[in-house]
């Protein structure tokens, strides 16, 4: 019973819950949950069955994600079914040791001689012991077949605003020394590109070139009828060139330090990148500061900051086509296009934003951008450095496959959709998840299983043309305890946050939020049926299954996101933001991102444990709400953006000399964004718990201390979900509200 | 100085002859002048300004030619008579005290404005890419070396152009910088400044603290004084790369000069109106794209040629005239002078971008190769200094003229534009460039000349006063390459004499030579302005007309046809000139015939009539070398021959001393002599070379070498015996058959004085 149970959250998280398959595949190995993920474990064998649970069913991939163990191989043949063009997976019939059955279509498929040996104990024999059989992800070295041009090289461009509010933004310096320091860290071979291209009201492209002793840069001041200023050299190979375009990295800043102008044609800039990239394809990366106001794709403001309290949002959609235009383009030449805005003002998100969701771009915001705020240009370096460093795919593909009788009918992500199951990836990150709507279109009562398998074509930084396969096998549901038994909540959410955002913008944000509510209401009313219990509102309690408890929780936590949330306090572009990153965010970044994890860290010293003989502070989890706030605690709040730090005024002196060095609560900075590191056991804890938080996630998370009487502790109580804020519900008047609707 | 030649012989010493003016509207109603500004050390340098006549319509300079009553302190101007006082600072003058514009040996005169607000020259290099590494290194070597040569407070800039064009800035810390424009899209002036953000140099804010730096005029970005931007364009220069765009197979490189040219007008005029400048283009190549295309970049379409133009076959011709010749009225609006340097083998559309030099005074220079001493040394002549060490180039100047009543302006033949300044004294009747009594000439040197028309009224609408004389001012106001202004006024006056009565006074005073020279600029400005045959045709009935009316003969006696000697020489100039490159067009390309043109419309007298009429010496074993007549029977076994036609220089060995030369004599002690005299001729030429402008192609060949066909081509063919030429009422028209080596079927200058004599007595014509 949700209404009497109020500390319902774990206070450690959960493991996903196990998929248990039938006898034949219970040994197999199923893909990990990190990388592929199932709204319900168990797939109801009808689509009547489906309706019936009111669950939406979807998987969440995360196909390119950062591995330690990947097995890679390389063969003559890959073997693959004939019919549906399957890879092998683990979950294949083998009628004989020459023939297999695939698992997607039933086809009976021959076995190449090749495949009977192992090349791990390089003997002949059992197929299964094959690495594809072993493990539900793997690799493979394509051979050229897989080619329809030689593998492109890594080309990176850079796109750098330098317009007046961008030289006041001071983030060129940033960048440039943040692009200087990882030149080597970029991922490439011998043959990696590298350009940049700065513009204000013209273009300034840079050319580089042995006949030179410096840099030159080509003005072009044309910005209707875009062209290259020259056929070569503005892409130049970065080992022949490091010192030179090291030199250009010092110099673009210090050109661009003088009064500017007020203009910015990131239009035409696009049009010049797209023009330089599409013989090789590659990465553009754009840097954007304000509201590009000329040229090609100008924009004019459209936020309306008294509009802002209105329930409605306006605007949500793009202002022009151009973006997204641009974006097929370049999707078309093998070019994604990633856009960094450090705006200050409104830059007009849900238009620009066209230019990554359509090539498999990523977005990156960070709101009122000044470099001479140290904790912005930190986030910025980290970002950077990890965006920079990362993998990268290039000329991607990914093709997701399933079971007869199922079909995908929604993706959600940045990509293009080439064909019904085929997503175009010019450039595919290990931080980019995507997700999928089904249907189940046949019954599938016949089958002991359902399989999901992910191939992602794509070629490595070093030029090779990989596949990398994952697959996916799920139980079948027939009864509708059955399915909501096998419910997994978090994976649920994640795909209703992209859902509601497309909602959003295909609808409107009311409709969206409605429709969230909706859910909890029709999900608790299916569990009553399942239960058997009288239909109607009489009942005094509001029960949930198990695997759905939270569900309720996370639903209004969502709807109070950024993305979702109503009010005066959000900018259009950070709502716009937001929205990005839930259609974007791996599962794990999005469940943080929608319900922050709350640590108390005042007594870290109470919950530790031992690992590789090292104490490590494990503190338990607090529900987000005001009545866990004790007055004489402290604690952390990680949204996976941001670490914000809190301090009560009651705190023991102690922490408080033990973790600032000062004495009185009176004396803590304001809105500090370092922690001090003191030569103290308490500290040393602290940090030591910062540093593995820090360790699952792209970036390390800023900090961010605020006392309680703080100006500015709302960022962190606005957060506490569960209480009521503004005008929205707290957890729970929303159940209330929720029992009333459950029929 | 002034100098004056002209048909009615107005030279300084003929004035003193007391030559006089025809008082008549007869055949040579009309005087022409030439005038170079020439070099005159002589002149007392004269720091103050000029006294004008104090009447608004007249204006005219107080010169020697005005009556003086120094007691009076007052002068009376003898262009209007009207009676102005001397100003104050003159108080002190009197007849032994006279200011050195009185005193007759200064009838030309040069003053000094020191007021005006000095400026330096401008150079702006345009500069094509699209050469191969040979070409493009060795006009770098000599563009870098020009650096050392300009003046050096001289502003210089760099734009280049292949594709597309780059305009270039000086000296931006750490990075070479380039605004880069599309070769197929022309801007205007207007869009140049809001694109480069340039603009005028604005007047120094007065609230500006004093001592504080004159802040840079935003120009200052791609114009430098040279002393300043010398390294910085030194490595740019030496870093240009070619044009770097692919090049398909059997295509011409794109090439945007007509984008360039339009670029650097439009910087100069929105950053630096009315003030000396030089545009230098140096050109590799024709115009394949864009405003100002002469031909597409099909290999396999040749650029048109003079046959093409007559067939009305040359696509590109008329749009692309038009394109340079509103950039050549720009540019010398402005008073901004555009040079043309063209190497390459074949053409480069120097015909269509004609009025950029000719209209502005810019030099034109038709070479091969940028890896030429004929460029190099040609190039470097630009920069020439005289004895006083200044710059032989003048800037942004105005030519006025002013004349008495009986005379009226019809216009002017040279290196200038119209400035459209109408005045009392302008005629109705044009003549070359008319309607207007001032022209603007952007550059000029001591050697350039203009040729002036004037008509002298009838005498019953101004009738002449009783011992009148006839006056003409020049007033030349310019820039001095040092960036002073200068004045330089010449006044000359001549007696009137009636026709009717003293007409042998009147031909005594022909300059035969002069008018030659005039004629030529006549005949070609009509050349260019209209097509074919008729113009041969007008010269013809010049001629004609000009033996009826000073020949003395029989009517009807072809055989009692005399000129007197100060006409003799004239047919005969009339006779080369027909049958020169100036006229005779087919064997020539447009562009040569351009070039050629070019230069006979600013060259004076002297070079002007060597390119008439070539000099032919003769060096034998006999003694010094002697002038011949420009003729076959001058070509002889035994004497080596120099030919100089101003654009050539070429030394022609007889079929002797070819001999010798070829079993080389020269080598042996024994025959000193003979290389002496091989020598001899080598060095005359070098002399010539070494100081004529442009270069000209130096020819070494000897009997039955094929470049003896220039010579051949140039010399009377009185040795051939198709001397039959059938003609009916007109005069002969030569072929236009080209190619052939003796000119056999070209008819001789004794067959051409036979049918002059006989039109000019034939009471019929
Ligand atoms: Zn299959
Ligand atoms: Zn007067």
């Amino acid at each position: 019973d949700l209404l009497q149970c109020k500390h319902i959250l774990p206070e450690y998280p959960e493991e996903p819950a196990e998929i248990r398959l039938g006898p034949q595949f219970s040994d197999a190995p199923n893909c990990s949950p990190e990388i592929f993920r199932s709204t319900i474990n168990k797939i109801p064998d009808t689509n009547s069955l489906l309706q019936k649970s009111r669950l939406p069913l979807g998987i969440l991939i995360h196909p390119f994600k950062d591995l330690n163990h990947l097995p890679v191989i390389q063969c003559t043949t890959i073997v693959r079914c004939r019919a549906c063009r399957t890879y092998i997976n683990p979950f294949v019939y083998f009628i004989d040791a020459k023939r297999w059955k695939c698992n997607l279509c039933y086809r009976v498929n021959d076995l190449p001689e090749e495949f009977q040996y192992d090349p791990v104990s390089k003997s002949y024999g059992d197929p299964t012991r094959r690495p594809e059989i072993k493990s539900a992800t793997i690799e493979f070295i394509a051979p050229s077949e897989y080619m329809l041009r030689p593998p492109q090289p890594a080309v990176y461009l850079f796109l750098l605003d330098v317009s007046q509010i961008a030289r006041d933004s001071g983030y060129l310096q940033v960048v440039c020394e943040n692009i200087k320091e990882n030149l080597e860290q970029l991922p490439g071979d011998a043959r990696t590109q590298i350009g940049f291209i700065c513009y204000d009201a013209h273009i300034h492209y840079y050319l580089i070139s042995d006949g030179l002793t410096r840099p030159k840069e080509m003005t072009v001041l044309d910005i209707d009828e875009i062209f290259l200023p020259s056929p070569e050299s503005l892409l130049v190979n970065l080992g022949e060139h490091r010192e030179m375009i090291r030199e250009l990295l010092t110099l673009i800043p210090r050109r661009h330090s003088l009064p500017g102008v007020p203009a910015s044609a990131l239009g035409a800039a696009l049009q010049a990148a797209y023009k330089l990239m599409a013989p090789t394809g590659g990465r553009i990366t754009v840097f954007q500061t304000c509201l590009p106001n000329i040229g090609p794709g100008a924009l004019q403001s459209r936020e309306d900051p008294n509009a802002r309290s209105s329930k409605d949002v306006a605007h949500l959609n793009p202002a022009t086509d151009f973006y997204k235009r641009l974006a097929l383009d370049c999707s078309g030449a093998q070019i994604a296009v990633d856009l960094f805005l450090l705006s200050s003002q409104y830059c007009d998100l849900a238009t620009l934003s066209g230019m990554s969701k359509f090539s498999a771009g990523t977005v990156y915001h960070i709101p009122v951008f000044n470099a001479s705020r140290s904790w912005q240009a930190a986030q910025l370096r980290n970002m950077l450095t990890r965006y920079l460093t990362r993998k990268i795919g290039f000329e991607a593909v990914m093709r997701v496959r399933c079971t007869r009788g199922i079909a995908i009918h929604t993706f959600h992500g940045n990509f293009f959709v080439r064909s019904t199951d085929l997503l175009s990836l010019p450039n595919v990150s290990p931080d980019a998840g995507f997700g999928m709507q089904l249907t189940i279109e046949e019954s599938l009562s016949d089958l002991q299983q359902v399989c999901f398998q992910a191939a992602l074509l794509y070629t490595s930084s070093k030029g090779e043309r990989r596949i990398r396969v994952h697959t996916m096998a799920l139980p079948i549901a027939t009864t509708l305890t059955d399915v909501l038994h096998a419910a997994d909540q978090q994976c649920i959410v994640g795909l209703l946050s992209k859902m509601a955002v497309d909602r959003c913008v295909t609808a409107s944000m009311s409709e969206a939020k409605e429709a969230l509510i909706n859910v909890a209401i029709d999900v608790l009313s299916a569990h009553k049926l399942s239960q058997n219990l009288p239909a109607g509102p009489a009942s005094s309690s509001l029960h949930a299954p198990l695997p759905l408890r939270l569900l309720p929780m996370y639903l209004l936590a969502l709807l109070k996101t950024k993305a979702l949330r109503t009010g005066t306090s959000t900018r259009l572009d950070e709502r716009v933001a937001a929205m990005c990153d839930l259609k974007c965010h791996p599962l794990a970044q999005l469940i943080r991102l929608v319900y922050p994890d709350l640590y108390p860290i005042h007594s870290l010293a109470q919950h530790v444990h031992k690992e590789d003989e090292e104490l490590v502070p494990d503190p338990p989890r607090l529900q987000l709400t005001s009545e866990r706030i004790n007055l004489n605690g402290a604690y952390l709040l990680d949204d996976g953006e941001i670490m914000i730090v809190y301090i009560c005024n009651s705190v023991s002196p102690a922490f408080l000399s033990e973790t600032f060095g000062v004495t009185a609560f009176s004396q803590l900075p304001d809105e500090a964004t370092t922690l001090p590191r003191l030569e103290n056991e308490g500290s040393a804890m602290l940090h030591s718990f910062i540093d593995k938080l820090n360790d699952d996630r792209p970036y390390p998370s800023n900090v961010l201390v605020l006392r309680d009487n703080s100006p500015s502790r709302t960022r962190f109580t606005e957060r506490l979900v569960e209480d009521r804020l503004e005008s929205a519900f707290s957890y729970y008047e929303f159940l209330q509200h929720v029992k009333s609707q459950v029929k | 100085m002034h100098t004056c030649l002209a048909l009615n012989c107005i030279t300084c010493e003929a004035e003193e002859n007391g030559a006089l003016w025809p008082r008549t509207k007869s055949l040579f109603n009309k005087m022409r002048i030439e005038m170079p500004l020439k070099e005159r050390p002589d002149l007392p340098p004269i720091q103050y300004e000029p006294v004008l006549c104090t009447r608004n319509t007249c204006r005219a300079v107080l010169n020697p030619m005005c009556q003086v009553d120094y007691r009076a302190k007052l002068w009376v101007c003898n262009f209007c008579f009207q009676r102005n006082p001397f100003p104050p600072q003159y108080a002190a003058i009197s007849e032994q005290h006279q200011p050195a514009e009185l005193i007759p040996n200064f009838s030309t005169i040069e003053y000094t404005i020191t007021r005006a607000q000095s400026m330096p020259p401008i150079f702006l290099l345009v500069v094509d890419t699209c050469l191969d590494e040979e070409e493009l290194g060795a006009l770098k070597d000599s563009l870098q070396t020009s650096l050392s040569l300009m003046p050096q407070n001289a502003l210089v800039g760099l734009i280049t152009f292949g594709r597309m064009v780059q305009i270039h800035e000086l000296g931006t810390e750490g990075i070479y910088k380039c605004y880069v424009f599309k070769g197929t899209k022309d801007l205007s002036a207007k869009q140049i400044q809001e694109q480069l953000a340039i603009g005028r140099v604005n007047v120094p804010n007065p609230q500006q603290r004093p001592g504080a730096p004159t802040p840079q005029p935003p120009a200052h970005r791609f114009l430098q004084p040279v002393k300043q931007c010398d390294m910085a364009l030194t490595d740019l220069l030496s870093e240009l790369g070619r044009d770097p765009w692919p090049l398909g197979v059997g295509k011409r490189p794109l090439r945007s000069s007509g984008v360039a040219l339009s670029l650097a007008v439009g910087l100069l005029e929105v950053t630096y109106p009315n003030t000396g400048a030089r545009i230098m283009m140096f050109l590799g190549g024709p115009c394949s794209q864009g405003p100002g295309q002469v031909v597409n970049d099909e290999l396999k379409q040749p650029i048109r040629s003079h046959h093409d133009i007559h067939k009305d076959n040359a696509k590109y011709m008329k749009k692309a005239i038009k394109h340079y010749e509103a950039l050549a009225l720009r540019s010398a609006t402005n008073g901004h002078a555009i040079d043309i340097y063209s190497c390459a083998l074949d053409q480069t559309g120097l015909m269509e971008m004609k009025q950029c030099c000719n209209s502005t005074g810019g030099h034109m220079v038709m070479g091969d190769s940028f890896n030429s001493s004929l460029f190099k040394q040609t190039f470097q002549r630009v920069f020439v200094k005289d004895q006083k060490g200044d710059y032989k180039m003048a800037f942004n100047g105005t030519l006025e003229v002013k004349c008495s009543r009986e005379l009226k302006i019809s216009g002017a033949i040279g290196s200038c534009v119209s400035l459209n300044v109408k005045g009392p004294n302008v005629s109705d009747q044009e003549v070359g460039m008319g309607n207007t009594c001032q022209w603007k000439m952007c550059t000029f040197t001591p050697s350039t000349t203009m040729a002036i028309f004037f008509e002298v009224v009838s005498q019953h609408a101004a009738p002449v006063p009783a011992g009148g004389r006839g006056c003409v001012q020049l007033i030349t106001h310019y820039q001095h390459s040092s960036g002073q202004r200068r004045i330089r006024v010449t006044t000359v006056a001549r007696n009137w004499a009636d026709p009717a009565v003293n007409l042998p006074h009147i031909a005594a005073g022909f300059d035969q030579e002069a008018a030659a020279v005039v004629m030529a600029r006549l005949v070609v400005y009509r050349a260019d302005h209209e097509d074919g045959p008729d113009v041969l045709r007008w010269l013809d009935r010049m001629l004609i007309r000009l033996c009826q009316k000073f020949g003395e003969y029989a009517k009807d006696d072809p055989n009692s046809f005399r000129l007197s000697e100060n006409f003799s020489l004239y047919p005969q100039f009339m006779y080369h000139l027909r049958r020169s490159q100036f006229l005779q067009v087919f064997n020539n390309s447009p562009d040569e015939t351009t070039f050629y043109r070019h230069m006979l419309m600013r060259e004076d007298l002297t070079q002007s009539l060597i390119m008439i009429q070539p000099i032919l010496y003769s060096y034998s074993f006999g003694g010094p070398p002697e002038p011949v007549l420009l003729d076959t029977s001058s070509i002889q076994p035994d004497r080596i021959l120099l030919m100089d036609t101003f654009f050539q220089i070429l030394i022609y060995h007889g079929e002797t001393i070819a001999q010798w030369r070829a079993l080389r004599y020269q080598d042996m002690q024994e025959y000193e002599s003979f290389a002496q005299l091989l020598r001899a001729p080598v060095d005359d030429a070098q002399e010539i070379l070494q100081s004529r402008f442009p270069v000209p192609r130096y020819i070494d060949t000897e009997h039955g070498g094929s470049q003896a066909r220039f010579l051949l081509s140039k010399v009377n063919p009185s040795q051939t015996h198709n001397n039959m030429y059938a003609y009916g009422g007109a005069m002969p028209i030569p072929s236009a058959d080209g190619g052939a080596p003796v000119l056999t079927d070209d008819v001789s200058l004794q067959v051409f004085m036979e049918h002059l004599k006989k039109l000019a007595v034939s009471s019929t014509a």
